[in-house]
């Protein structure tokens, strides 16, 4: 028989009281702990997610817009940079590497994004990791395929404002032989092969919009064909399905005009001034890596001085992004931290409640022998222990919860949260739990305390 | 003979709810030898149990002296009081006093813990055994009968060994056949331990199977 005995004995006597109060606490612990797990865990993510994109080139707009839209393949585009943008930034003698992204239809909810091979050859997602393909290849791709397709979208979309002027369109010119049977590819992210079951060799109908809608028109003229699957990076990567540029502008409706194009049209430049090289196609996006950091600012300046594109540093926006949701964060921690005082308040309640019939078991503790500090150490050990078993179960709890949520956000994001890397923070959790706990059982620890023994000892009628 | 319990010119007063002191219990002497059985016998209302309760250190006297086996608990810290009481004094209660959520064998070793009793579970069996109860040792308080549970409180009384045992009308709460068994049970077990015996009640029929008999009020 020891003091902890005692303390098992009368928590399990009030069953009822110590199941309800511990799981109080194990619920505002476990809330506590997944709101840290997950916040460091979206946080870390979102932040390695950006590892590999240096520098995002896009629309002007929202630059948070534009990166959570390129690198996290969320929200919407917030505009198109021209395809003679994208070439300048490529031939940079700062730029490494520059990967155009073309966003517009969805399969199943599932981005697709237009790109060239350099993605899949040259672009590291994060430092060191290419993305990796799990079975098939990538897919064909061409430049020279891609400018006769940057050409057919501008007839199409000459001839469709033409047609709303009611002028009469003329038949388009034969293509070359070789652009003419264009391979409709798509590499599929690991995510997108698991939910949708699509396999090598099966075809898939886009519809249009980066979201899925029920009045969405269907390229139901153009299927794709999956060439490959990517393993899974754990990124967003896993939830996209990239396709070959020049398929993307093969699509009726992807023929977006550059408004400069048709202004030049209405007012013709003198012949002195006329562009050899007319800007036809247009991105959503460019990627960027840089050969130096030293060089990024100077290219951030530069470009966000332009009337027609953005610059954006992800990582820059991220942390922005966080710093605002950091606040809500805190507010459901400081909800979470709310339940456990509230828990704390039950306990004490709780052990109150029963100071009536516990009085008289006291006497007889006392009357048996046992010191006043004793009995003060039995109600508060209750308490704490109440606390620090709740606070435990609260800990694994919050755990599980996260492990559980994993898979449904990985499916939501393509990325999942460290589920049990345990925080040194949450040690400190547990710590609390026990100073809530004493402090809890103070109050009836010292009513225990001053017990009048000679009174308590004769049953109560 | 060895004196193992001593009171001299003991008084207790209660202050009452008018402002008023209530004497309780106002005593010249009386001894209890080693190994001895006794009876006080008193009407209800008449500070047995108050008497009891002084003598085991619960409640402190405004005079006199109590000396139990040579020490007087009164000059002891509170502490120390708890600590004597436990090793010197075993405490049978009326309403025997049992804690509901603990065994029987339980409730033995409870008191063994706060009077560092030696033995440990081997000693509260055997108590236990003595008392008949060798088949209800891990049976709790409600599912022992009203006499079975007074022998359990026997049995924890008895535990530490205590040259004094206290009991407070230990057959009021019983009919009178398991009040003659328990009485009975309890004066062998204290002649057989050498543990002297000091029981208060006023029920004639205890009184009459003791040879020393006192009224509370002829120690006035």
């Amino acid at each position: 028989m020891n003091l902890l005995k005692i303390v098992m004995k009368n928590m399990r006597q009030r069953a009822l009281a110590t199941w309800l109060t511990g799981a109080s606490v194990a619920l505002g612990v476990a809330l506590a702990v997944a709101i840290l797990l997950v916040k460091q865990g979206v946080q870390q993510r979102f932040e390695q997610g950006t590892l590999g994109y240096e520098m995002v080139v896009g629309a002007k707009g929202s630059p948070l817009q534009l990166v959570l839209n390129t690198v996290y393949n969320l929200d919407i585009s917030p505009g198109n940079i021209s395809w003679k943008l994208f070439e300048q930034l490529r031939n940079d003698k700062r730029v490494k590497l520059a990967v155009p992204f073309s966003v517009g239809d969805n399969y199943h909810g599932f981005r697709i994004v237009g790109t060239t091979d350099a993605f899949f050859k040259d672009f590291e997602f994060e430092p060191g990791r290419k993305p990796e393909l799990a079975s098939g290849r990538i897919f064909n791709f061409n430049e020279a395929t891609l400018r006769s397709a940057f050409q057919e979208a501008e007839q199409r979309a000459r001839d469709r404002e033409a047609k709303e002027r009611g002028e009469e369109v003329k038949p388009a010119a034969e293509l070359p032989t070789e652009h003419k049977e264009r391979p409709f590819e798509a590499v599929i992210g690991s995510i997108v092969a698991q939910d949708t079951g699509l396999q090598i060799g099966q075809t898939f109908i886009a519809a249009h919009g980066v979201q899925p809608s029920a009045e969405a028109k269907e390229h139901t003229e153009n299927p794709w064909t999956v060439v490959g699957i990517l393993a899974p990076t754990h990124t967003a990567v896993d939830r996209a399905i990239y396709i070959n540029l020049d398929s993307f502008y093969q699509i009726e409706g992807h023929e977006i005009r550059n408004p400069n194009d048709r202004k030049k049209e209405e007012k013709p430049a003198p012949a002195e001034e006329k562009d050899n090289d007319p800007d036809l196609g247009q991105v959503s996006s460019v990627v960027l890596k840089l050969r130096s950091p030293i060089l990024a600012f100077s290219l951030y300046r530069e470009l966000n001085d332009r009337e027609d594109a953005m610059a954006a540093f992800p990582a820059a926006e991220i942390r922005k992004l966080f710093d605002i949701v950091g606040n809500i964060d805190s507010l459901l921690l400081a909800q979470a931290i709310l339940i456990m005082v509230v828990a704390g308040v039950a306990i004490a309640v709780s052990i109150y409640n029963s100071m009536s019939e516990r009085r008289r078991e006291i006497a007889i503790l006392r009357a048996l022998g046992a010191r006043r500090t004793t009995i003060f150490s039995v109600v508060l050990l209750e308490a704490m222990t109440i606390c620090l078993v709740g606070a435990a179960v609260g800990l694994v709890g919050g755990h599980l919860v996260v492990a559980a949520a994993n898979g449904f956000l990985y499916k939501a994001s393509g990325f999942v949260i460290p589920a049990f890397h345990v925080q040194p923070l949450e040690w400190y959790v547990l710590v609390v739990a026990v100073i809530l706990g004493a402090v809890s059982g103070l109050g009836p620890a010292l009513g225990a305390y001053r017990t009048d023994v000679a009174k308590n000892l004769a049953p109560s009628s | 003979m060895n004196e193992v319990l001593s009171l001299r010119n003991l008084r207790k007063s209660y202050r009452e709810a008018d402002g008023n002191l209530l004497e309780v219990i106002r005593l010249r002497e009386y001894t209890l030898g080693a190994n001895e059985q006794a009876v006080l016998v008193g009407h209800s209302g008449s500070g047995k149990s108050t008497l009891l309760n002084l003598i085991a250190g619960i409640l402190l006297p405004d005079e006199g002296e109590i000396l139990v086996n040579g020490t007087d608990p009164t000059k002891l810290s509170e502490a120390a009081r708890d600590r004597f009481r436990a090793a010197n004094i075993g405490y049978v209660f009326q309403s025997f006093n049992l804690l509901q959520g603990f065994t029987a064998l339980e409730n033995v070793l409870l008191g063994q813990m706060f009077g560092g009793g030696t033995g440990g579970a081997d000693r509260a069996i055997q108590l236990l055994k003595s008392v008949g109860l060798e088949h209800r040792l891990h049976h709790k308080p409600r599912a022992l009968s009203v006499g079975e549970q007074q022998r359990v409180a026997i049995a924890r009384a008895l535990v530490n060994a205590p040259p004094l045992v206290l009991a407070d009308e230990p057959t009021g709460s019983l009919d009178a056949k398991n009040g003659a068994a328990v009485l009975e049970l309890l004066r062998r077990i204290c002649a057989d331990g050498k543990n002297s015996l000091l029981l208060v009640t006023h029920d004639p029929d205890v009184m009459k199977s003791f040879e020393k008999v006192v009224q509370l009020e002829d120690l006035r």
